[in-house]
């Protein structure tokens, strides 16, 4: 679905990726985990073309998204849920999921009521403007704003950031409940990787930059080395 | 009634009304534009005055004064565009003094430009309505079916560009691509024709404004009518908020009626002045002017 | 971008190079004609303005479109003042004028110092109108209801006359005379502000306007540094404005138009922001301006009466003003540093290329 080839993006003189190549299953949950600093939003930005590569490819199927124009990716079907959720405070509820429908084929009210089925607790909260929800709210009316247009792959930057334990796992089962019911293909970007792991099905691990792993999310979930050292989950 | 409709005060009152109400449509204008590409455009006014000639200059050519004015509010609309696309576009994410010198550069050119084409001699522009103030049982009521039109029309275009922001998907494409330009193009908003049709707006707005200053009783268009006029523009723009339209609204109102007040009952020279000192005052105490919600400052 | 590259001489060097411009200057003078040193004059008047705003926004990163409110300051104090005390020496005047500008920058400090980016070259711009309103307002002390003030031009004192006498007749001494005044006060502001740049003040400066935050960690009061940069600039200014009044021997309303503001701008843009060679280059372009207008216009054939001809100048600045931002925001001295510091680099490169 998501085909990452020898990408390399600098910063001014400075690499964020050297080199990273991988494939994204269409269907798949594919986790992209490590530390800050990794290159994981990095990644997702050139993806959705906000940053231009120096050197590689990125296929959609087979569509070159390397030097389209950010919202033309968009409407391939790409949504990105950007780091700190992009949820525009100033906006009500109901503001923000119509704003995610207007690269939406179909019929927009449709798609909003939707997903106000989908997610009751924004139902209840369509008029309110999104600077009062909590950070969970706000996390799932990011999701619903992505899915109101439909797309195939869901790009997730960071969605358990300043969340707590219980609200990440309850946004996790969505994620994956999602990708299940909607045939979505998600990237979910992470620091978080233990919760990650648990609803993956691939993982990449990236250290700087660079690949180190990328493999089954079960065989890095078991393998200590690769936890201990990029993912700090073993003491 | 006619008495008090004539007395001192209301004459004010409706003079202060009908220069403020063109201050608000400049100001509103000036927003619009800083909203979606935080750039003060200094060239509004001159920008404006150039489109009301080409426009106008038809009127000598006997073709019909609505039309005129509809032409130069179309030139207005194009020229919005070009300016974004040619002079703004190139400086988005530089430092905030190059599109103000790049703006006030463009200001002399239009002016210097102007004068060059049509002269310095004001053209005096016919009017559609009357200028003769009403009169009411021997009383006279300064307010004129130009003057009401005036008000009439500024306020319809206010409630236009309202309706337009706030109730239509254009008008939260607009919003969405001013507010968060990120997460719009993520959406798939085209914010880049977004940001033109911006200053394609505003420039139309400006235009009009200028059309109306221009037929006003005692004006005439000249390459610098709206000098004065966009300076206290500006101040009611600031006073009320560079972000916020009710602002620039309430800011205009409130200069033009302080202009008037000023030069009735005190001397027209402190006009300026004045608002001056209304600009001082109200940013002492909010710097960013009184409709804008407080920011915090960015480290 | 604004980061002006400075380029630091020692003191002595940097002393030396001032001056010896200045007495090249001067030497030129002895060349001129009339109508070119008046020229010559004005440019230097200019320049010391130039000065000013290159200071406030290269270093201290304020922008202002009210210097020509500082030019009115200082040249309408100076007329006021010699109308009715017509026997002050002309150091007095400047010093006046000086102060009056500073005064006028001190006023509009209070509000300015708060604001940012566009919000305070709106309020620049709205200060400039209200100085020339209130020139009218205050109509019985600056000339009546027109507010035109006519001043004792410029008397060549006998001992500068004497140095013509022997050598050139028809050389016109008074010309000549206020283009060395404007010329020796320009020298003593550079003077001035060439130690200021590079002073703790100067360091300062470039702080708060690069990372205020920091600056006021480090302990920096970010109110007083910003509103000593306005005093500054806004006292060049009055200098600046109150020189051009004695030279002219008037001052009217129309000595100091909103458009002036446009032009400082431009020549301070075209010079290169935050630099002394810039407001040298500014005033120096601003001098020799009309003669290549018109050479321009004659070459063109446009008439130097037609409205074309008599807004050219307006139409050249305002361009250059534009695409100089646009394409070349250095201006003239950032990219002849660049180019400068190029070749330095390419020749310390090949010497430690160079086998030993």
């Amino acid at each position: 679905m998501i085909r990452v080839a020898h990408l390399t993006v600098k910063y001014g003189a400075i690499a964020a990726l050297t080199d990273v190549s991988f494939e994204v299953r269409p269907g798949s949950i594919t986790a992209v985990l490590g530390a800050n600093g990794a290159g994981k939003t990095t990644l997702l930005r050139t993806i959705s073309s906000l940053m231009t590569p120096s050197q590689g490819e990125i296929f959609l199927g087979d569509t070159a998204l390397v030097g389209q124009k950010t919202e033309d990716i968009a409407r391939l079907g790409v949504a990105h849920v950007p780091e700190g959720r992009g949820v525009v405070a100033e906006f009500t509820v109901e503001e923000n999921l119509r704003l995610g429908a207007l690269s939406s084929p179909e019929n927009s009210a449709h798609a909003v009521a939707a997903q106000f089925e989908r997610f009751p607790v924004l139902a209840q909260r369509r008029k309110q403007y999104a600077a009062t929800l909590s950070g969970g709210e706000r996390q799932m009316l990011a999701l619903a704003r992505a899915l109101v247009a439909r797309p195939t792959v869901l790009l997730l930057d960071e969605p358990s950031l300043g969340l707590s334990p219980m609200v990440t796992a309850d946004i996790m089962t969505t994620i994956s409940t999602l990708s299940r019911e909607e045939k979505l293909t998600v990237v979910l970007v992470e620091q978080n990787a233990k919760s990650a792991l648990r609803i993956a099905d691939h993982a990449v691990v990236l250290h700087v930059g660079t690949v180190v792993a990328d493999a089954p999310a079960g065989d890095v979930a078991n393998n200590d080395d690769l936890k201990r050292f990029y993912l700090g989950l073993v003491k | 009634m006619g008495g008090f409709l004539a007395s001192r005060f209301m004459s004010d009152l409706f003079n202060g009304v009908a220069n403020g109400i063109i201050f608000s449509l400049i100001a509103l204008s000036l927003v619009v534009v800083w909203q979606s590409t935080n750039v003060l455009n200094f060239a509004q006014g001159a920008m404006a005055t150039f489109a009301t000639y080409i426009g106008m200059a038809q009127v000598e050519h006997g073709i019909n004064i609505w039309l005129c004015m509809v032409i130069s509010v179309v030139v207005g609309f194009i020229f919005g565009g070009l300016t974004e696309r040619v002079l703004i576009r190139p400086l988005y994410g530089k430092p905030d003094i190059n599109p103000i010198v790049v703006m006030v550069g463009f200001l002399g050119f239009l002016q210097f430009l102007a004068a060059a084409i049509w002269g310095n001699i004001p053209r005096i522009l016919p009017s559609p309505f009357s200028q003769v103030f009403y009169t009411s049982k021997g009383h006279t009521i300064f307010l004129s079916p130009f003057v009401v039109f005036q008000i009439l029309t500024a306020v319809t275009v206010m409630m236009i560009v309202a309706l337009v922001f706030r109730f239509t998907t254009l008008g939260l494409k607009l919003r969405a691509a001013a507010l968060a330009p990120e997460v719009a193009r993520l959406l798939g908003v085209r914010v880049d024709r977004l940001l033109t049709f911006g200053w394609m707006i505003s420039s139309a707005v400006g235009s009009f404004t200028a059309i109306l200053v221009a037929m006003q009783n005692g004006s005439a268009l000249s390459p610098s009518v709206m000098g004065s006029v966009f300076i206290f523009g500006f101040i009611a723009a600031a006073v009320g908020g560079l972000d916020s339209p009710i602002g620039a609204v309430v800011g205009g109102l409130l200069i033009g009626l302080v202009e008037q007040f000023t030069l009735d009952y005190w001397q027209a020279n402190m006009a300026p002045v004045m608002a001056l000192v209304v600009l001082i005052v109200v940013l002492m105490i909010r710097p960013r002017g009184l409709f804008t919600k407080n920011t915090q400052r960015r480290v | 971008m604004l980061r002006p590259n400075c380029h630091r001489l020692p003191t002595t060097s940097r002393w030396i190079v001032i001056l010896g411009v200045t007495a090249t200057a001067l030497g030129f003078t002895f060349t001129f004609n009339a109508g070119l040193n008046a020229q010559i004059a004005s440019g230097a008047a200019i320049s010391i303005v130039v000065l000013g705003l290159t200071w406030l926004t290269g270093w201290s990163g304020q922008i202002s479109l009210g210097n020509s409110g500082f030019m009115a300051c200082g040249g309408y104090f100076v007329g006021v003042w010699a109308n009715h005390h017509a026997a002050t020496p002309l150091v007095i005047s400047l010093l006046f004028a000086t102060a009056a500008g500073a005064l006028g920058g001190l006023i509009l400090a209070v509000p300015a110092t708060r604001l940012r980016g566009p919000y305070l070259a709106g309020a620049t711009l709205a200060f400039a109108t209200v100085t020339s309103s209130l020139v009218y307002v205050f109509g019985n002390w600056t000339g009546g209801p027109t507010s035109q003030l006519f001043l004792n031009s410029l008397t060549t004192p006998s001992w500068f006359a004497r140095m013509f006498s022997g050598i050139q007749a028809s050389l016109n001494s008074s010309a000549q005379y206020g283009a060395d005044l404007a010329i020796c006060v320009a020298a003593i502001a550079f003077l001035f502000m060439s130690n200021l740049f590079h002073s703790r003040l100067g360091r300062a400066m470039t702080l708060v306007r690069d990372n205020d935050v920091s600056a006021e960690l480090m302990g920096i009061n970010l109110r007083r540094t910003r509103t000593i940069a306005f005093v500054i600039a806004a006292a060049l200014g009055g200098l600046g404005g109150g020189l051009q009044t004695l030279l002219n021997g008037s001052v009217t309303p129309g000595s100091f138009p909103l458009t002036i503001s446009i032009t400082l701008l431009t020549l301070m843009v075209l010079g290169g922001i935050g630099t002394l060679t810039g407001a040298v280059l500014g005033g120096l372009i601003f001098a020799v301006s009309s003669n290549v207008i018109n050479w321009l216009c004659s070459t063109a054939g446009i008439s130097s009466t037609s409205n074309l001809g008599t807004n050219m100048q307006g139409i050249v600045f305002s361009v250059l003003l534009m695409t100089t931002m646009l394409i070349a925001p250095q201006g003239i001295s950032g990219n002849i540093l660049r180019g400068y510091r190029h070749l330095i680099q390419r020749f310390t490169s090949k010497i430690d290329n160079s086998p030993a």
